[in-house]
């Protein structure tokens, strides 16, 4: 009993398709940033991740993007790495409303919608917390994340 | 089979292993508790760190084995880059074209390039390729001197004997010209 409820948890993060589930590794990709730096998730092992899939056209994306803008400012030295994918491809629209909000991460371009296709998003917003070892903590769909759930959870995994 | 679906079926494959070697283990562990304290020296942390061990050398192992199995000798192609001094390019990113067919489009983060400017070699592509004429173009991508937008391109036209083929582009610095220099070669 003990062996087949090892090997399902082993095995089935590995086999499932759509978005990664809790407990899944995070897909690996490298995206141009608004600056056209080029920048691979798994360069950030080691520290705690953010990933905030958004479109120019998505309203709730906005609030989602509002919302680590806030985060990122209010905390300090620890600050998790927050990384926003715009799914769209333009790097213009994107430029746009980075601008608009003041981001103060990095807005990434999906050009081929590859990475999109990758973590399946299906709605958005669409927000993935990395750990340190690239495992995805947690997946909040169609709706911001609660500030408040995810500060807790990025304490909790920064101090592992 | 694209390399993300190789990925993927291996890491299957050793966490189908990593869970007989658990349970192996678990067994194994069984046994040390029955034999009681006079045999059991060893901590639990020693057994899991062999286990580790164990479990690396035998995803290198699986890794090398796949390998062979996917891309054999007769019909193997690697393509590799390298940058020599490079002072004259800032590299971007890197499509290659095998037949026509684009077979890679690699971005490179900066830690990459440092990586390579430190001698580092990259292997870009790794396929399979029947015996005969075969032709690889490769597209280079990145900035030039002065600052400028700079796309270049290298061609390799070679026939393909029964055995694996070994190919390189290396990115290096004419300095008569101060201009970037692409080449494509064949190692022997």
């Amino acid at each position: 009993m003990l062996a087949a409820a090892l090997a399902g948890a082993l095995v089935y993060p590995l086999i499932a398709h759509g978005t990664p589930a809790v407990g899944a590794a995070a897909p690996d990709f490298v995206l141009k940033d608004l600056a056209g730096h080029n920048l691979r998730l798994s360069e950030y092992r080691g520290d705690v991740v953010v990933l905030s899939f958004w479109a120019s056209w998505c309203a709730p994306c906005r609030d989602a993007l509002s919302q680590l803008n806030a985060m990122a400012l209010v905390q300090d030295g620890s600050t998790p790495v927050v990384l926003s994918v715009n799914i769209e491809g333009d790097a213009a629209r994107a430029a746009s409303v980075a601008e608009s909000l003041q981001l103060k991460f990095p807005t990434l371009v999906d050009a081929r919608q590859s990475v999109g296709r990758q973590y399946d998003v299906e709605h958005l917003p669409l927000t993935l917390l990395v750990d340190r070892d690239g495992v995805v903590r947690g997946v909040w769909s169609k709706q911001p994340a609660q500030t408040s759930e995810l500060s807790r959870q990025i304490k909790e995994l920064e101090s592992k | 089979m694209n390399p993300n679906m190789q990925r993927a079926r291996r890491r299957r494959l050793v966490c189908a292993i990593a869970f007989l070697a658990i349970g192996a283990a678990l067994a194994g562990g069984r046994a040390v508790a029955a034999d009681g304290a006079a045999a059991g020296v060893r901590s639990v942390d020693q057994d899991v760190q062999v286990l580790k061990k164990q479990l690396v050398d035998l995803n290198r192992d699986l890794f090398k084995l796949e390998e062979e199995l996917l891309y054999p000798a007769s019909t193997q192609v690697a393509v590799f880059l390298s940058v020599d001094v490079g002072t004259f390019f800032a590299l971007d990113s890197v499509t290659l074209k095998v037949d026509d067919k684009e077979v890679a489009n690699y971005l490179y983060t900066d830690r990459e390039v440092q990586a390579l400017h430190r001698g580092g070699v990259q292997k870009l592509f790794l396929g399979n390729l029947k015996a005969g004429s075969h032709e690889i173009v490769a597209f280079f991508t990145g900035k030039g001197p002065n600052d400028r937008d700079y796309r270049r391109g290298a061609t390799l036209k070679f026939d393909k004997a029964v055995g694996a083929k070994y190919v390189e582009l290396r990115i290096s610095d004419r300095e008569a010209s101060l201009q970037p220099e692409f080449v494509v070669r064949q190692w022997e």
